[in-house]
């Protein structure tokens, strides 16, 4: 598992999604409410970016004709077929267990330090989000 | 798919930028009225539809124009995409034009769509070809319009809608099809307008879209039956027959229902000398998008297997409707000569398009 520096902090406020390209693997990453994600960026479907589909709740049923709007900006609905997966697990609504995309870790962190130059100790001014994957 | 192939893509939906694009291919009369109440299409009955509007939410350009409406939009983000050796134009904004009540304005705007269809896509891209709208409801008005444009290069089918006021077996279309055949047009039945002339289905009018979609099958069956019993493919025996986006695992058990039906009814209707399946299987093809899924990949082969899809399937991405079929991802496995005959071979011959892709397409990243 490798760290992939995203952006610094201050650059990707709440609301925005960022995406970073690996060999063969996209993955969206995404501020929503100050709290980050990252998602893989392949709908398991057929392979939609589904990290530009729109972030948004569901809808929930108590009975037939009823229902409420639920787990707000908790969801991504998918840009080509409609899927939608719980942002934080990846889990699909319609079949979370069996049906999933793949999350990675993000970390707030202070930008690393290489071990190879000579440093001194500094105050951290900038913070910046990082993937594993 | 493991091996990648030459894609023919058999339904393709082009946006016109604005109403104003096909003002001059209109009178200054109809530009008037347009100008109050834009096309008149007929309405599609409230329903809602999928993805953003009705199209994948990552079609729609960032500078608020409409999904697939320049051919630069086509172009990097579909057919150079996919290596699409051609596509089939089968129109947005227009597709209601069967559907409309006034037949002389369906015939202008036929005219004007057809026009702009080739002056602004057709000719700046080989890889397009295009189905010619008609005003199917009159059909006098219907064969003047293949006999304006059925012979330029481009057009290789005539246009059709599911929704109808008659079977399309009925002798009311003979003209068309007469002239179908003439300019050796296949004739592509889109799925639209159920419910504009009649019930959307035998039992009436359903609540919500996901409900309407399975109406698509029941007219596309009703066609069908139609065509076969009215003798059509006797009467026109070199008439193509296209079913777009409504369905095809139905096909394989109405194939054979259909069959053991005319063994023991076969003297109402003893010009069908075949077994009906035969007349399907030389004159009708069906679209792949929105391909269905099995419980198991596997059952899904077996039912290809079973429709004859070797013959009856041709590929269709359905690009920039939300229910978009990848041409890399969505197709379930299949012997490799069925494969390359639904990807592009069959549509190649239908067409009767010239083979432009020798080598092997570069599968798109993910």
């Amino acid at each position: 598992m490798a760290r992939h520096v995203v952006a610094k902090l201050a650059d990707f406020p709440p609301g925005t999604r960022r995406f970073i390209e690996l060999e063969n693997l996209s993955i969206g990453v995404f501020n929503i409410h100050g709290k980050f994600y990252a998602l893989r960026n392949s709908c398991p479907h057929q392979s939609a970016p589904l990290c530009r589909g729109w972030v948004c709740g569901t809808l929930v049923a108590t009975q037939a004709y009823e229902y409420v709007y639920a787990r707000e900006d908790e969801i991504i609905k998918c840009p080509w077929h409609g899927w939608e997966f719980e942002i934080a697990t990846g889990r699909s609504v319609f079949n979370p267990h069996k049906v999933r995309v793949k999350t990675y870790e993000v970390a707030v962190e202070p930008e690393e330090e290489d071990p190879s130059i000579p440093t001194f100790p500094v105050t951290v001014e900038d913070e910046f989000v990082v993937v594993y994957a | 798919m493991e091996e990648s192939y030459p894609i023919i893509d058999c339904d393709i939906h082009q946006f016109l930028p604005n109403k104003e694009a096909l003002y001059p291919y209109l009178s200054r009369a109809r530009q008037e009225d347009m100008n109050q109440y834009g096309l008149r299409m007929p309405g599609n009955g409230g329903y809602l539809n999928g993805g953003d509007r009705g199209y994948r939410i990552d079609s729609w350009p960032d500078d608020g124009g409409r999904p697939c409406s320049t051919l630069e939009m086509l172009q990097t983000k579909h057919l150079d995409l996919y290596n699409i050796e051609y596509g089939l134009l089968l129109g947005q904004d227009l597709r209601g034009i069967p559907n409309m009540f006034d037949a002389d304005f369906a015939a202008d705007l036929s005219a004007a769509y057809n026009n702009w269809m080739i002056e602004h896509w057709l000719e700046h891209d080989d890889r397009l070809k295009g189905a010619a709208f008609v005003p199917t409801q009159n059909t006098a008005l219907a064969v003047k319009e293949i006999e304006r444009v059925g012979s330029h290069p481009d057009i290789v089918a005539v246009a059709g809608i599911n929704g109808v006021q008659f079977p399309y077996g009925k002798r009311f279309y003979d003209p068309i099809f007469a002239a179908c055949e003439a300019y050796e047009l296949p004739f592509v039945i889109h799925t639209g307008g159920e419910g504009t002339f009649g019930q959307p289905t035998p039992v009436g009018y359903p609540t919500y879209y996901v409900e309407i979609r399975q109406a698509r099958q029941m007219g596309y069956m009703a066609h069908l039956a139609s065509m076969i019993f009215e003798g059509l493919f006797v009467r026109f025996p070199k008439l193509q027959v296209v079913f777009v986006e409504g369905g095809y695992i139905w096909l394989a058990p109405y194939l054979w229902k259909l069959d053991s039906d005319w063994r023991g009814l076969r003297r109402h209707t003893p010009w069908v000398e075949l077994p009906p399946s035969e007349y399907i299987l030389q004159h009708v093809k069906f679209t792949s998008q929105p391909i269905e899924t099995s419980e198991k990949p596997r059952q899904l082969s077996t039912i290809l297997e079973w429709a004859h899809a070797e013959r009856t399937l041709l590929f269709a991405s359905d690009y920039p409707h939300w229910d978009f079929d990848s041409p890399i991802n969505a197709l379930p496995h299949m012997p490799e000569q069925m494969m390359r005959n639904v990807l592009s071979d069959t549509a190649r011959e239908l067409f009767n398009l010239p083979r432009r892709i020798e080598v092997e397409p570069v599968k798109a990243a993910d």
